[in-house]
């Protein structure tokens, strides 16, 4: 966007005010991002805020050969690998409990033949997730909940495409195992029920 | 779970609605930076090294371009019956930089 060129610039003369203009045009953007990450929302506007804050402070490095939404992407998406990193993993047994009837209903079923609303999917997915590692969690996000394809999610994670392609892999494999194992554990439940 | 039922679950997670800011976020962050100004870590400029590593690829090219240009001139003034420019500098430097008797 070229009008981020001409307000950059006025910030670099010495008009801070005008940071507001670009927390206001590239927000959306930055919380879309970091909201795959972090459900809280006063959590999430801390990380977007973080975000913003780095970007201000690395201004001086911003050439422009880039588009800015592009730079601050890659702010955004470093912010949500060191937010991944710094929480702390709760490795306990993946949680049914926390999972409502429906989504418990649809990975009972052998082909997903119910529909899933997407916070439920989205909370399926969060609790099958803690056994991924940050960076693997990061990629299969980007790829496949973002769309993005694996040169953008390189050029995002500073990872090379080899890199990214194996991280993908591997977060699908420990995805699809963990998915098993909830579902093995809610049939046992089931059964158990049926039983009483 | 297979991969076909995997990525169910990925496309149902795509439609979830994404958030918004709440009103007056962008005032908090100017907030947040005028703090940061206040701290003394306003937006660093770039070091000499960031500097020379933006520059760098440029510089890369000039020189190889200079030295292409240089061979060039060596290659085509024999040819064109021309002072070879070895000679030349050999020249300069004779009668300049290593006279016997010094500077």
């Amino acid at each position: 966007m070229n009008d981020d060129a001409e307000v950059l610039e006025r910030i670099r003369s010495g008009a801070t005010d005008e940071f507001a203009e670009l927390v206001q045009r590239h927000q959306a953007q930055v919380f879309a991002i970091l909201s795959r990450y972090e459900h809280d929302h006063h959590r999430l506007e801390d990380l977007a805020q973080e975000t913003f804050v780095k970007a201000w402070r690395s201004l001086g490095r911003f050439d422009g050969r880039a588009p800015f939404q592009h730079w601050l992407s890659k702010i955004a998406v470093r912010v949500a690998i060191d937010h991944l990193r710094r929480r702390k993993r709760s490795r306990n047994e993946i949680g049914l409990p926390e999972l409502g009837e429906d989504a418990l209903e649809w990975l009972r079923t052998d082909e997903g033949q119910s529909e899933l609303e997407a916070n439920q999917a989205c909370e399926l997915l969060e609790v099958a997730m803690r056994e991924l590692s940050p960076a693997e969690r990061l990629v299969i996000t980007l790829q496949e909940i973002e769309g993005r394809s694996v040169k953008e999610i390189s050029a995002l994670t500073g990872s090379s495409g080899v890199a990214v392609r194996v991280r993908a892999l591997r977060a699908r494999t420990k995805l699809r195992k963990a998915l098993g194992q909830l579902k093995q554990q809610e049939n046992e439940r089931t059964k158990a029920k049926e039983t009483f | 779970m297979n991969e076909r039922k995997l990525k169910k679950l990925f496309e149902a997670a795509w439609h979830e609605p994404l958030p918004a800011p709440s009103a007056g976020f962008a005032a908090r962050v100017l907030q947040a930076i005028r703090r940061d100004q206040a701290a003394g870590s306003g937006p660093k400029t770039a070091s000499i090294f960031d500097q020379l590593n933006l520059l760098f690829p440029r510089l890369a090219w000039a020189a190889v371009a200079l030295i292409a240009l240089c061979v060039a001139v060596n290659f085509v003034s024999p040819a064109a019956d021309l002072p070879s420019l070895t000679d030349g500098v050999a020249q300069v430097s004779d009668q300049w930089l290593f006279t016997a008797d010094g500077l």
